[in-house]
């Protein structure tokens, strides 16, 4: 019995194009960012450069700029997949803590 | 099979209620165990999840029953979400399992596409609609996950593709 039909790679194929159009997606957006802004609840509450070195409390998340790279110290929420997220840099990076509504942006 | 025997009269089938309400229950713990092994997975990509629970919705599709499987998707996101989740959560499982469950009961009318195939796509379909849900709560900040998305989609869709279509292949009893 054969494992995976004619249909299967039609999917798959299909799949692998949705990647390769998604990679080039986000390569058209990766220059290096200028601007770096905050926002708590859908409203800007920090819109700086990124080379000044800053760090901001939105009360529930502490966001590190420092050398032209931003990353989140510390948050309240549970899960802290917004400070496992890393440094981002490149304009249209972001950095997300859904339960505080804080999202950070490079522009 | 099933299908004339639900239709007749308007007595609930017994054995599909206990057969969905099993399988209901099976997606929750899955979920439970799925969500502290996505712990060690936040690592690679945060918030990822393996989403074994659609198996048991596939299975369900592979076996003609669409009714069932939306059935136990939507009491499963439902209760999950009431159980572990938060009101954000629920929109976005919400809006990608139907997507999912949807873009699966489609694919399962075509005879060339197999449970492996119906699953990638299933998978794809719920990561990126998650995702659409996610930029109306915060923006288009989180575009820059797609592709990650739809790898890892693609990826565990294979998986849970596989295992469904083991579990068909080892089940004669499944269809009551």
């Amino acid at each position: 019995m054969k494992v995976l039909k004619k249909g299967d790679f039609l999917v798959i194929v299909t799949v692998a194009v949705a990647f390769v159009l998604s990679i080039a997606l986000l390569f058209s957006f990766s220059k290096q960012g200028s601007r770096v802004v905050i926002k708590q609840n859908n409203k800007i509450v920090y819109n700086q450069s990124i080379n000044k070195n800053n760090e901001f409390d939105t009360g529930t998340n502490v966001i590190v700029i420092k050398n032209g790279v931003v990353f989140m110290k510390n948050a309240t929420c549970k899960n802290q997949i917004c400070v496992k997220t890393g440094e981002i840099s490149k304009k249209g990076e972001s950095i997300v803590c859904l339960p505080n509504k804080v999202i950070v942006e490079i522009k | 099979m099933f299908a004339k025997q639900g239709n007749s009269g308007n007595k609930v089938n017994i054995k599909r209620l206990t057969l969905y309400a099993l399988l209901t229950a099976v997606c929750l713990i899955i979920g439970y165990l799925e969500s502290l092994l996505s712990i060690t997975l936040i690592a690679v990509a945060p918030g990822v999840k393996l989403g074994l629970s659609n198996a048991v919705v596939l299975t369900l599709i592979c076996t003609n029953d669409t009714k069932g499987a939306y059935l136990v998707n939507v009491i499963r996101i439902c209760l999950s979400a009431l159980l572990f989740g938060s009101p954000i959560s629920f929109v976005l499982s919400l809006s990608g399992g139907i997507t999912a469950t949807f873009i699966a009961h489609i694919l399962s009318r075509s005879k060339s596409v197999s449970a492996i195939g119906i699953s990638i796509a299933s998978a794809v379909t719920h990561n990126v609609f998650q995702l659409v849900a996610a930029v109306f709560i915060v923006g288009f900040g989180v575009l820059y996950y797609l592709p990650v998305l739809i790898l890892l989609g693609a990826v565990c869709g294979a998986f849970c593709g596989i295992l469904a279509q083991l579990v068909l292949k080892h089940s004669k009893n499944f269809k009551v």
